[in-house]
């Protein structure tokens, strides 16, 4: 990083996210308005240019088409993270025609006149040497089609005749000195075809001619881990566009190398169309083909994939005319993830849970590992129920948990409220007919409802489960949702049937489900009644007892099919459908790339003779439906959009500043250090607050904890409620997607609060009478008593005497310690036993014998 | 073990009614005649009904009564043959065996002796057993595994049985403040001080001194006139010694339920189901024998079986009772 470590303190006071969009936006009632607030200093950029296409006449003379004046902004730039998406928008470029439904990679060359939007290595800075300069040659593309032109007639050769175009670019091949020989790229160089080939260079310095596919970098290979990110985005008939564009790290494309310390850019190529030189007499091919001005009409689109004209597509954004009308938006990385682990050597101290800090933890932790003065922060992302059984456990110091747990140890714990954020409905859908993305999605408890319990049939397959006959398909066929969100195509998909879920118990689920069942109508559905459109939910999974935290997959059914391959793999067919995953950046991740993880596809193995079952393919764009459960920081970080759910009927509530703030105001804290529950049945009165929000809370323990320990928490959450309250993406700043918690205004309780419990921490000395938490020398106390384990008390035994007598043995020295009484067990089934069977013994005796002399006496009289 | 004691009581009535042919063939026995001079006559329902209840009862009395005659005598003398089996066994690892690792902790197999207990005052050695389930202190005291091994530094606990399978630790109670017995395990002899006898209510002891040994010695007692067989509630006996030897770290940090005070073991409800089964094949067995030898035949080479399949089943059943009566 630029900055160095020295001035990461400097860093931590302010750098800010001027922001638009990516982030949930409010639909229905509520105005939209992101989680996040502008900063003292503005992150992101915003450049304007004029940009005009000439052509030189064959008399010399310059004729200048229409200037467009463009201006393209970026809300963040500083500070990204891998695979996070900025929002980038322009006006006033030339309206672009023949739209392609996927804008990505190769897909999107046969556009005209769209944006080309792509990253690459270096600043465009003329006092830099060159390596550290941004070049075509540095810029990324996944395709040898978008950055190279081989073998092309002279019709196909417009380059050639590009009036910015150095006289050696107008060769009839050109692009690399010396070209490669016949041996390497022998595809290239064949006359009389025109050939011109923009080599990648790496980032360890690595050319690529990119004269064929086996020419490209590695992470260009076919089918490589991630798609491709960047685009030939399309501009509006009124001049405007805007994309979310995904950065790449040198995590994930290592060729490229953008990090922390190799700075990079964003660079947008409006094309205006190749600006065309003097040309010969009588008019080339490759003049006329320089000087096409599109066959598509502005708007329309070019769902066939014809060809276009040449000189307004995006495959010659490297030709001179274009690139000098070049954005380029300089970018900057924060610290990749493993940062603390490389440049801190200390160990760290591990605080376990919630996967809802994940965003801010990655910004949080350099802020502690990179100064000597603090600890090593990290965050370990288990499950709510495991962060806090290892911080009950003594594994970790202390856990992040979204709700109230139960006390297993004696150790009283305290709750200190660390971040407000939450989860949502995450989506990606497209509109129809090329339409662009749908951006205001609205759900209600009966809908989440019918997702999870899997009452939709997901395709034919389903059709055949009891009791479900007259169910939609999906959620795009049923009625309720096409009231509520209208225009979207109804062409069913399986992954409509769906929400994509935790596999694992969760806080998470605990509030979703929760507030299902203070929807009146959700619950009646659950209970078996149709909802008005006679659908009904799955009988697996009707009358489940709600909330909970771990969401059961309940069905069985079996689809019976021709089909040899799922004959010869029988399967759940619904839990397929579902596949819920351990965490909730998969989910993002799966939405981020529109790949649901239904688990449906059924094919052949030639390789093995085998069929099998796997994940179906990516969704193609223009046809994306995706729903998922996420997080609100991985909802912002990755620029997914958040459904708006329902609140009062007819109200729809999306995450935002305000939401949040109006659901943490609902929290009522039920004692000194506990949490603040915030009731969903209050939230829905309320109408204004997002079911989703939710309080991520430190929890330690108050009492024996070691004191080392207990001041690392304490540091932790006083720093994490102050400084770490402060917007911004740079270290030790709280990212977007989080409600700060400040000292006023809604959140001033927590704020306390959170101060109280940093202060019991750091004292452990909640009043204590208990003595069987003698320090565990693994000479002292013989017993398995001082891990807090409360007695189950078996009827037969109640059991803690035993415990207690002999733990009762901290190494202190014999000076009349005050000693708690033994306490009685006892069991009446060990005293009444031996005289119960004597007395039974003889009564049988006694009564076998009676009977047995008044038997003759019966028979005699009979 | 029920069905097998119904036998005797039901053999009269099958003779005479339900086998005319086995009746004739030994026709000459003297006691079938004087029983055929009272006309046959078909049984009415109270006939059946009271031979059934007969029957019941009989059963009940048996099985409560050997349940009761195996717990009080027959139970010790299996206890005293372990004891002895025990014996030799500790002798031998305490002796260095090169095929065998003598006990030291912290993990000990359960069911392995671990330590001689002798304590003069109440005419007590025992030979104490690694764990402290209902299984275990059949054999003997059970040493609960998740403290260090007697004598070792810190507290040990021991569990003893008080009034069946050769009630080691009966006489407990009677030990008083000062007594001193001896601890012989795998790594020396340590003699302890008894500090008092205690029960519900009464203080704990002081915490253990650092470098201390403590042994705390639990069974069970009962009160009043039926006091020896009515142990319902759980006394401790605590005991220092000065000299202790090293505890090995890394005992477990918890027992299961079974193996805590006055709890009982369910996990011998399968095996007793595989007994249970075991008797009522036997059973059939004698039934279909009986139609093709003679009684007393069936009854010698049957009546080992039974008593066999009874012992083990009752012992069986103490697993299913607290560990400490």
């Amino acid at each position: 990083m630029r900055r160095g470590i020295g001035a990461v303190g400097a860093l931590l006071v302010v750098l800010a996210g001027l922001t638009v969009g990516t982030v949930p936006q409010q639909a229905g009632a509520s105005p939209a308005e992101p989680v996040h607030r502008a900063a003292a200093k503005k992150d992101g950029f915003t450049e304007t240019k004029t940009l005009t296409r000439q052509f030189v006449q064959p008399d010399g003379s310059t004729y200048s088409f229409p200037s467009h004046t463009v201006t393209v902004t970026a809300d963040q730039t500083e500070n990204l993270r891998g695979r996070q998406r900025i929002h980038i928008t322009w006006k006033g470029a030339q309206p672009s025609g023949g739209r392609a439904s996927n804008p990505y990679g190769e897909n999107g060359l046969n556009q005209e006149y769209p944006v080309v939007i792509m990253q690459c290595r270096g600043t465009d800075d003329p006092s830099l040497p060159v390596a550290k300069q941004l070049r075509p040659q540095t810029c990324w593309t996944a395709s040898v089609a978008q950055r190279s032109q081989i073998t092309r007639s002279e019709s196909e050769a417009a380059w050639t005749a590009d009036l910015d175009a150095a006289p050696e670019d107008k060769e009839r091949v050109s692009g690399v000195d010396p070209f490669p020989t016949a041996e390497e790229c022998p595809t290239a160089d064949i006359a009389p075809y025109y050939t011109r080939l923009t080599p990648f260079v790496a980032a360890n310095g690595t050319t690529y001619p990119a004269c064929d596919a086996d020419h490209m970098p590695p992470e260009a290979a076919v089918g490589a881990a991630f798609p491709p990110s960047e685009l030939a985005a399309f501009t509006d008939t009124d001049g405007t566009g805007s994309v979310q564009f995904e950065v790449r790290s040198d995590v994930e494309n290592e060729s490229l190398g953008c990090n922390t310390k190799t700075a990079c850019s964003i660079v947008v190529i409006p094309i205006a169309g190749l600006s065309c030189d003097r040309p010969a007499d009588p008019m080339s091919r490759a003049d006329q083909a320089c000087r096409k001005g599109g066959r598509f009409t502005p708007g329309s689109s070019n769902f066939a994939n014809d060809g276009v004209d040449q000189a307004v597509s995006p495959a010659l954004w490297w030709s001179a005319s274009n690139w000098k009308n070049r954005f380029s938006i300089p970018i900057t990385f924060g610290l990749p993830p493993d940062a603390c682990d490389v440049l801190d050597p200390r160990a760290p101290t591990g605080f376990y849970g919630s996967e809802l800090l994940a965003q801010a933890a990655l910004q949080w932790s350099p802020a502690y590992c990179l100064r000597k003065d603090r600890f090593k922060f990290q965050l370990n992302q288990i499950s709510d129920e495991a962060g806090w059984n290892n911080m009950e456990a003594g594994i970790g110091v202390a856990a992040e948990v979204s709700s109230e747990h139960d006390r297993r140890g004696t150790d009283p714990v305290g709750y200190a409220p660390t971040a407000v954020t939450g989860f949502s409905i995450g989506y990606q859908i497209d509109k129809p007919d090329n339409a662009g993305e749908f951006t205001n999605l609205r759900l209600n408890a009966r809908l989440i409802l019918k997702l999870l319990s899997q009452s939709y049939v997901g395709s034919d397959l389903g059709r055949g489960h009891p009791g479900m006959v007259h169910n939609p398909v999906a959620i795009m066929n049923d009625p309720e949702f096409v009231a509520l969100n209208p225009g979207l195509s109804e062409i069913s998909q399986e992954v409509g049937a769906t929400v994509l879920s935790l596999s694992n118990s969760s806080d998470v689920i605990q509030q979703l489900t929760d507030y299902i069942t203070q929807d009146r109508d959700a619950v009646d559905f659950l209970h078996g009644k149709k909802d008005p459109w006679g659908m009904v939910i799955n009988p697996e999974y009707e009358n489940l007892d709600l909330p909970v935290a771990l969401w059961p997959l309940l069905d069985s059914y079996i689809p019976e099919t021709e089909s040899d391959c799922r004959q010869k793999n029988p399967s759940v067919y619904f839990n397929d459908l579902a596949a819920p995953v351990t965490t909730m950046r998969k989910i993002a991740e799966a939405l981020l790339d529109a790949w649901p993880n239904v688990q449906t596809r059924c094919d052949f193995d030639p390789s093995t003779g085998l069929y099998k079952l796997g994940r179906i393919d990516r969704q193609s764009f223009g046809s994306r439906f995706m729903l998922g459960i996420v997080s609100l920081g991985d909802a912002a970080r990755y620029g997914l959009r958040s459904a708006a759910l329902e609140t009062k009927p007819g109200r729809y509530v999306a995450p935002n500043d305000r939401s949040l703030g109006a659901a943490v105001a609902l929290g009522r804290q039920s004692a000194k250090y506990q949490p603040f529950a915030i009731d969903q049945a209050d939230l829905r009165k309320a109408g204004n607050a997002y079911p989703g929000a939710m309080i991520v809370y430190t929890a330690a323990r108050l009492q024996n904890l070691p004191q080392e320990d207990a001041d690392k928490v304490a540091d932790f959450i006083r720093i994490a409620t102050t400084e770490g309250q402060r917007r911004g993406s740079g270290n030790g700043e709280l990212p977007e997607g989080f409600l700060p918690i400040e000292k006023k205004g809604v959140t001033a309780e927590l704020y306390d609060s959170a101060q109280d419990v940093a202060d019991a921490i750091e004292a452990q000395q909640e009043p204590k009478s208990h003595p069987t938490d003698g320090p565990s020398d693994d000479t002292g106390s013989g017993d398995g008593v001082d891990s807090p384990v409360t007695p189950i008390d078996p009827p037969a035994d109640p059991e803690p005497s035993t415990g207690q007598d002999p733990s009762a043995t901290p190494s202190v020295p014999p000076a009349a310690t005050p000693m708690p009484a033994t306490e009685p067990v006892g069991s009446t089934l060990a005293g009444g036993l031996l005289p119960m069977l004597i007395l039974l013994g003889a009564i049988g005796c006694v009564v076998a014998t009676a009977l047995r002399l008044t038997l003759p006496v019966l028979r005699r009289r009979g | 073990m029920t069905t097998t004691v119904s036998k005797p009581a039901e053999t009269p009535r099958r003779t005479r009614g339900t086998k005319p042919r086995a009746a004739q063939q030994r026709a000459p026995r003297p006691r079938a005649t004087p029983k055929r001079t009272v006309p046959p006559r078909p049984p009415t329902q109270a006939d059946n009904a009271a031979a059934v209840l007969s029957s019941a009862f009989t059963m009940v009395a048996i099985v409560c009564l050997w349940m009761t005659a195996q717990l009080l005598f027959l139970g010790s003398v299996s206890q005293h043959r372990a004891q002895d089996l025990l014996y030799d066994e500790l002798r031998y690892v305490l002796a260095g065996p090169p095929d065998k690792s003598p006990p030291l902790g912290p993990i000990v197999p359960v069911g392995d002796p671990v330590a001689l207990l002798t304590i003069p005052e109440i005419g007590l050695e025992q030979v104490v057993v690694e764990g402290t389930a209902s299984g275990d202190t059949l054999v003997g005291p059970g040493h609960r595994r998740d403290t260090p091994l007697p004598g070792q530094v810190g507290t040990s606990v021991v569990y003893g049985r008080s009034a069946t399978y050769g009630a080691p630790f009966a006489d407990l109670p009677d030990l008083q403040a000062g007594d001193t017995f001896q601890v012989t395990g795998a790594q020396g002899r340590t003699t302890f001080t008894v500090i008092g006898v205690r029960r519900a209510g009464d203080p704990l002891p002081q915490p253990v001194a650092e470098g201390d040994a403590r042994l705390t010695m639990v069974t069970s007692e009962g009160g009043g006139r039926l006091g020896a067989i009515t142990p319902d509630s759980v006394v401790y006996v605590d005991a220092d010694a000065k000299k202790a030897f090293p505890a090995p770290p890394g005992r477990p940090t918890a027992v299961p339920q079974s193996e805590k005070a006055m709890a009982a073991d369910p996990g011998a409800l399968p095996l007793l189901a595989l007994c249970l089964a075991g008797l009522l094949a036997l059973t059939l067995g004698v039934v279909a024998a009986r139609q093709r030898w003679s009684t007393v035949l069936v009854w010698v080479i049957a009546s080992p079986l039974v008593i066999a399949l009874s012992w083990a089943s009752t012992d069986v059943v103490m697993r299913l009772l607290p560990n400490l009566i």
